[in-house]
């Protein structure tokens, strides 16, 4: 016999069939078109932003994000639920269109059928478990969401009518397709390729084939209504994810991973600068909104949602959403709130695991350029100090800078100003230029180098805060004043080559001076010293002690650099026990995102319970790469009553410990 | 109503002093320069009246060399409408009264409602320009306010007393007022107000004919307060401490003899 199916069997395939079919299907497609080009017109009240350029790139991350799921996988459990019930149903989809083609096209038109044979048991086969793989996963999604209902998820109407309408669609199937099996296939060869069908089908047997055929007919209508209502509905529930979450991998940020928007501060006819009303935002924004499926990961990951501030990242997502759909408006700032505003790190933990290619952190900081820049305004007075004291003396911490270069003096390191022909310039920062603690870290890196024969220059007085803390705060012109004065002394010296021992000063000369006509290679320290000690020039004595790292944002999320600073902490003899989050999930110290000039009175300490994750590894010191987590960590060592247990180090200094 | 700011540029208190080539004043290298404090209440003040009343006219007005108009900026930033620099290279050796004169001289013929400043400049701090003004002028002074409010013409002032005291004064225009900290909190510039400073108004003036003031004081030695012991902090149980105290005592001082 030929395996192979009569496609719409029961049904017919006549006028009767097909005009109401198609009919249905063109009003479903119209009610969806219908309702997305409303929404297309409320994405248009953002600003202007081209996100359809290297095109090639961008449909390589739609096909990774999309079809491989790739983001959504990173999350077990829930996320491997969803890539395989999209899996299932995309199978189902493609099953669905393969029948349309053979049965209205190429059998209809040239009496060509492909689908039997052995091709047709792969395809009813596949149908099949793909069909009870979607039925499983939809389950068990159903079963966290309304029972284990996980701290946090939001569950709305649009939840249980989606689970609905799919559930209705895979078992209609199923039941369908028993109901046709019964009359026509039990007993067959064929019906082995069908093992979903064929439970159904057994169980319906008992029943004559009028009956049968009742059932089947009047399911298959309802199957397929339920499929167009499912088309029509995208726009207007959170099916739209489907379109709108896939769209945005391809509008995706294609990096530099978390770089600002230089504003253009040379144009006088600008009045207005960051995000006050929803109009200053990008459309990008706007269709962030509604690519989110409040999956929650950003909120669970949020450093200071975890300690009890007001920002969760999804709200301040949402919150967005809410007004341009209900209330263009509206007040932006006061929709999201100050206090959330002014919480964030910029630590990018929300952005890094978002499954919809959401952009959280740029939003945050557009409405903290409005406040600065337009009202004035800081989380409060001491960051106001913070940068009158940037502004008059270079630093945020209001020492004079004429002392800046004292620290380097006992240890022979000349200025470029008295010595330019340095292999390296080292920009030292404002903490290890002024901060005790951080003074230690700079001799020990300058030490390293000097051991491995690496000529150091620095700029002494004439260095100034490379402007991070007050970009990421909102004070953009600030910032640029800084950079432009900074690019201009490096420039003048003619540098080769930049190490940092801070992160935030590396983040800011190699990815955000990029737009200011700056480009000499930056490094931080944990990766240069790297090159020293596996090119053999710094050898360090192996002297085994117990560690744990913690992946500072911007040399982690932001630039990617996880190997380099655990190879040198191996080099010295680290035993490393990692903390639970470490690496892309690891937890910001609390000073990002200009925070460091900032009092933390909101919540718990975040540091603090940074540090309680650090004691849970039973190490003794904690090892970080950037002198805002040493200091944090420093005080909370203290917060934490762990002093004696608890040792924060730079890596840098562990290694001057072992020459 | 015309409204006039009297600031200074200081170096910033943190910076490396040393004592000039004269051992007069300061040397000026190496130090960061801003706004006297006390001189960004008066100008916070000022803006604040204006944003009340609507219908005022703020001049900001400053002695010294060319490099102080980079803080006249800044008052401008924040609010004033117009400045007046007084371009004088030496307003470093200026005694209170010839600044003072200088001020007056300016605003004698301009008819200003009330006349903000400082209270004393933080390098200086004579404390003296503010009062000397007024005199020449004829008009009213009230030092050390921490407090302002003005209602229809009727100023209300609250003064800080030697001792924590607080005085309340009436008065009316016009005025000249030195401020205190505690006034206000001056507010950061934003950035259209910076951008529209640029194109403020900002003349210089010559130093005024001062031949007639004289020359009352001169500055005989300016050196660094002497370096004397640190204080010692005694750590450990009470009784432990008072054994250490009673130790102390004995051995570096007379009082237990």
């Amino acid at each position: 016999m030929e395996f192979t199916r009569e496609i719409y069997w029961n049904v017919g395939h006549g006028f009767t069939t097909l005009v109401p079919m198609y009919g249905l299907l063109l009003l479903a497609l119209a009610v969806f078109v219908h309702g997305s080009l409303k929404r297309i017109k409320v994405y248009k009240l953002g600003q202007s932003l081209d996100r359809t350029d290297q095109r090639g790139e961008r449909i390589k991350a739609l096909l990774n994000n999309v079809f491989l799921q790739t983001k959504v996988y990173r999350v077990p459990g829930p996320g491997t639920a969803h890539a395989l019930f999209f899996w299932s149903f995309f199978i189902l989809a493609v099953g669905t269109a393969l029948i349309v083609a053979q049965a209205d096209f190429t059998d209809l038109f040239f009496d060509v059928k492909f689908l039997k044979g052995t091709l047709y048991k792969f395809f009813s086969l596949t149908l099949d478990l793909a069909g009870l793989v979607a039925i499983v996963m939809l389950g068990a999604l159903l079963v966290r969401r309304y029972l284990i209902r996980p701290e946090g998820l939001i569950t709305k109407p649009d939840d249980a009518l989606m689970h609905g309408i799919l559930f209705a669609i895979l078992i209609t199937g199923f039941v369908i397709e028993g109901a046709r099996m019964a009359v026509t296939e039990l007993n067959t060869p064929l019906a082995a390729w069908s093992p979903g069908g064929l439970v159904i089908a057994k169980i319906l047997s008992g029943f004559g084939e009028g009956p049968l055929r009742a059932l089947h007919s009047s399911l298959w209508w309802l199957h397929l209504l339920l499929a167009l209502a499912f088309i029509a509905i995208i726009p207007f529930t959170k099916f739209r994810h489907i379109v709108t979450t896939s769209a945005n991998s391809f509008f995706t940020n294609l990096g530099p991973t978390g770089k600002l928007t230089t504003i253009d501060l040379e144009d006088e006819t600008t009045e207005q600068f960051g995000a006050g009303a929803l109009s200053d935002l990008r459309w990008k924004d706007i269709f962030d909104a509604d690519a989110c499926t409040l999956c929650k990961r950003c909120q669970d990951r949020c450093p200071a949602f975890a300690t009890g501030k007001s920002l969760s990242p999804m709200q301040v997502v949402n919150q967005i959403g809410e007004i341009a759909f209900t209330n263009p408006d509206a007040a932006l700032i006061d929709t999201v709130g100050r206090e959330a505003i002014w919480a964030c790190t910029t630590c990018l933990a929300c952005q890094d695991i978002c499954p919809a290619s959401i952009e959280h952190v740029s939003k945050i900081i557009e409405m903290r350029r409005n406040l600065v820049l337009m009202e004035g305004e800081f989380p409060g007075d001491e960051v106001m100090t913070a940068m009158e004291q940037t502004e008059v003396n270079g630093n945020p911490l209001g020492m004079g800078y004429a002392s800046r270069g004292d620290w380097a003096e006992s240890l022979g390191i000349k200025s470029l100003a008295e010595d330019a022909e340095v292999d390296i310039l080292y920009f030292v920062g404002c903490y290890a230029s002024f901060d005790k603690r951080n003074i230690a870290v700079a001799k020990s890196f300058v030490t390293l180098c000097q051991t491995a024969g690496i000529k150091v220059g620095i700029l002494g007085k004439e260095e100034k805060c490379c402007g991070e803390p007050m970009r990421k705060m909102g004070n953009e012109y600030l910032y640029q004043t800084l950079a432009m004065e900074t690019i201009e002394t490096i420039k003048g010296y003619g540098v080769k080559k930049i190490v940092t021992t801070c992160p935030h000063c590396f983040n800011t000369l190699a990815k955000d001076y990029r737009d200011l006509d700056f480009d000499i290679p930056v490094e931080p320290h944990a990766v240069f010293l790297e090159q020293l000690v596996m090119s053999g020039k710094l050898r360090i004595k192996k002297d085994i002690f117990s560690c744990t790292y913690h992946d500072s944002c911007y040399l982690g999320r932001h630039n990617n650099i996880y190997d380099a600073p655990r190879n040198l902490i191996k080099s010295a003899g680290g035993q490393l026990v990692e903390m639970t989050k470490n690496r892309d999930q690891a937890f910001c110290c609390s000073a990002g995102g200009g925070r460091i000039l900032a009092e933390e009175n909101i919540g718990e300490r975040i540091n603090i319970k940074r540090v309680q994750m650090a004691v849970e590894t039973g190490a003794e010191q904690l090892l970080s790469n950037c002198p805002f987590c040493l200091t944090m960590f420093e005080d909370g060592v203290k917060g934490a009553d762990v002093e004696e247990k608890l040792r924060p180090k730079d890596i840098a200094e562990i290694l001057a410990e072992r020459l | 109503m015309k409204i006039l700011i009297c600031i200074k540029q200081v170096p910033d208190m943190e910076s490396k002093f040393k004592i000039n080539a004269e051992g007069k004043w300061y040397d000026r290298t190496d130090l960061a320069w801003r706004m006297n404090e006390y001189d960004e209440y008066a100008v916070e003040q000022a803006v604040r009246l204006k944003e009340q009343v609507k219908d005022a006219d703020l001049t900001v007005l400053c002695i010294g060399p060319d490099q102080v108009k980079e803080t006249m900026k800044k008052a401008l930033a924040m609010g004033c409408d117009r400045g007046a620099h007084i371009a004088d290279n030496d307003s470093h050796t200026r005694e209170p009264i010839e600044i003072a004169t200088m001020v007056a001289d300016f605003a004698k013929d301009k008819n200003f409602d009330i006349i903000f400043t400082g209270m004393q400049s933080q390098d200086r701090g004579s404390a003296q320009v503010g009062v000397m003004i007024a005199e020449l002028l004829s008009i009213a002074a009230v030092t050390t306010i921490v407090g302002f409010t003005f209602d229809n013409g009727a100023i209300n002032v609250k003064r800080e007393l030697e001792g924590g005291g607080k005085a309340l004064v009436s008065t009316t225009t016009p005025v000249v007022l030195t401020c205190q900290l505690g006034l206000n909190t001056p507010r950061y510039p934003t950035l259209p107000n910076i951008m529209k400073a640029k194109k403020k108004e900002l003349l210089t003036l010559p130093v005024p004919d001062m031949s007639s003031i004289g020359s009352h004081q001169e500055t005989a030695a300016f050196y660094f307060p002497e370096r004397k012991g640190s204080g010692i902090v005694l750590e450990g149980d009470l009784p432990d401490l008072a054994d250490k105290l009673i130790h102390l005592l004995k051995e570096k001082t007379g009082v237990l003899a």
